[in-house]
């Protein structure tokens, strides 16, 4: 029998475990997914969540009701992965042999990097006790200057920033306070997001809702006493209430184990999905270095490959199957509206739908009840 | 390394990457560089012309050629501050 070992059990690390568990027979292989939280989080619903208390099971689901029977999940973290004997140390004392080893370890928030976060005025919304900060820094907002803005690239959902402004705009005017608040979105580009067409259309709805957009802005540092964001290029701008997404970097396990690259993400073949220069490791989703957004979207297209090309190497065979890169990204631009976005290596980001807002906004809604009844579980 | 008059600290192949990624990829390095040192980018994206000599500008950096190679582009950038 052989041994599958997947680092790993966000949304990459759960999907890939059952859909090879689909296509294999306990018999044969036995799958141990290895991950010291007991819950899978719905991430994208931190962004909605930023300004309503939902209860957390709202987007919190147990890892043991989506993961199937055969899996077995071990709730330890990963200390140490030995490539050469093949093994993984865990926390709770244990060694594990792997015959096959998947990483989805994910991105780990460096938020000592920003040195700030302690400041009542300074949030993200990227983890949850991070959120529910922010939620009461929103509350407690009354007016003044509110800046958004990534500190580094790449970073877990590329428009999650720019919808942040779409969303606190709309917070505002609600609270009636929109006209005693400015909202200033930085961005490290000429435009506020990459594909030319898209930002045309965004440029044009943040002119509606006067929300300031404020180009090739780099963030070097806070200025945390004098209530400043700084950039690389040399600009300063005041904040009363800074959102800043903190520094994405690979985890230590990752740079310990010589797997990382200067970030610690996992030089990845973008088309086999194979980590370079191992024979029997695979990565998925936000650990690796793959040139697309870190998304759960790429995770969710680039799963079947990690799958096929690792049971084909168990037979034998080379992994042949190949990635093209493709996905899809919804931008919401309020919280009943999005844009549907979809590119691949191949190509830009092309629009679709900016015709018919309302309607998208509704399918980015329902999609999350299709994260926990079929995507996560690896029916779709 | 690609030979040149210029003593290239860092080349970045940004091939195959749209944008942002060529720019992404300028800016860390000009992070990692020293004053005074120069860099190579190279990139196929169209819209790298417009956007990577429009952030030297902003950055007060120098662009000091492109050079147009067989395909793609290869720019020159010397850091000053």
């Amino acid at each position: 029998m052989q041994r599958i070992v997947i680092v790993g059990g966000g949304f990459s690390g759960i999907n890939v475990a059952n859909k090879i568990s689909m296509k294999t027979k306990r018999k044969d292989v036995s799958i141990i997914l290895i991950e010291p939280r007991e819950d899978n989080v719905y991430e994208p619903f931190y962004l909605y969540w930023s300004f309503r208390k939902d209860p957390l099971k709202k987007f919190h689901i147990p890892i043991r009701k989506v993961l199937r029977k055969r899996v077995q999940h071990i709730p330890a973290l990963a200390t140490k992965i030995d490539t050469k004997n093949k093994s993984v140390d865990l926390s709770n004392g244990e060694t594990i042999r792997y015959d096959y080893l998947i990483i989805a370890t994910g991105a780990r928030m460096a938020e000592e990097k920003v040195g700030a976060y302690e400041k009542d005025n300074v949030h993200h919304f990227y983890l949850t006790k991070a959120t529910t900060e922010l939620q009461e820094a929103l509350k407690n907002f009354n007016g003044g200057t509110i800046v958004i803005s990534p500190s580094t690239v790449p970073y877990k959902c590329p428009p999650a920033p720019m919808e942040f402004a779409f969303m606190v705009d709309r917070y505002l005017r609600k609270r009636k306070i929109r006209d005693k608040s400015t909202i200033k979105f930085l961005y490290p580009l000429l435009r506020p997001y990459p594909e030319r067409r898209v930002a045309a259309k965004i440029q044009e709805l943040y002119d509606k809702r006067g929300i300031e957009f404020v180009e090739f802005f780099n963030f070097e540092r806070v200025d945390k006493e004098n209530n400043k964001i700084v950039s690389l290029e040399g600009d300063e701008i005041d904040y009363d209430l800074l959102v800043l997404i903190p520094p994405h970097e690979g985890h230590k396990v990752i740079i310990e184990a010589g797997l990382g690259d200067r970030e610690g993400f996992v030089p990845t073949d973008r088309f086999t999905l194979k980590v370079k220069d191992q024979d029997n490791i695979y990565a998925i989703g936000d650990c690796t270095n793959l040139p697309v957004s870190k998304s759960g979207a790429v995770s969710h297209f680039s799963a079947p490959t990690v799958a096929k090309n690792l049971l084909l190497e168990m037979e034998g065979k080379e992994p042949t199957e190949k990635y093209d890169g493709f996905t899809i990204c919804f931008v919401v631009t309020s919280p009943r509206r999005s844009l549907l976005l979809f590119f691949s290596y191949a190509y830009p980001p092309k629009k679709f739908g900016l015709h018919n807002l309302f309607i998208y906004g509704l399918v980015k809604k329902a999609f999350k009840i299709a994260y926990f009844k079929a995507i996560l579980r690896g029916y779709l | 390394m690609f030979m040149t008059k210029y003593d290239i600290a860092i080349e970045i192949d940004a091939r195959g990457s749209f944008c942002p990624g060529p720019m992404m990829e300028l800016i860390k390095a000009i992070r990692q560089s020293e004053v005074g040192e120069f860099l190579s980018l190279l990139s196929e994206d169209e819209g790298t012309r417009n956007d990577v000599p429009a952030w030297i500008n902003k950055a007060k950096h120098e662009l000091v050629e492109i050079i147009y190679e067989d395909g793609y582009d290869r720019y020159i950038v010397k850091k000053l501050h």
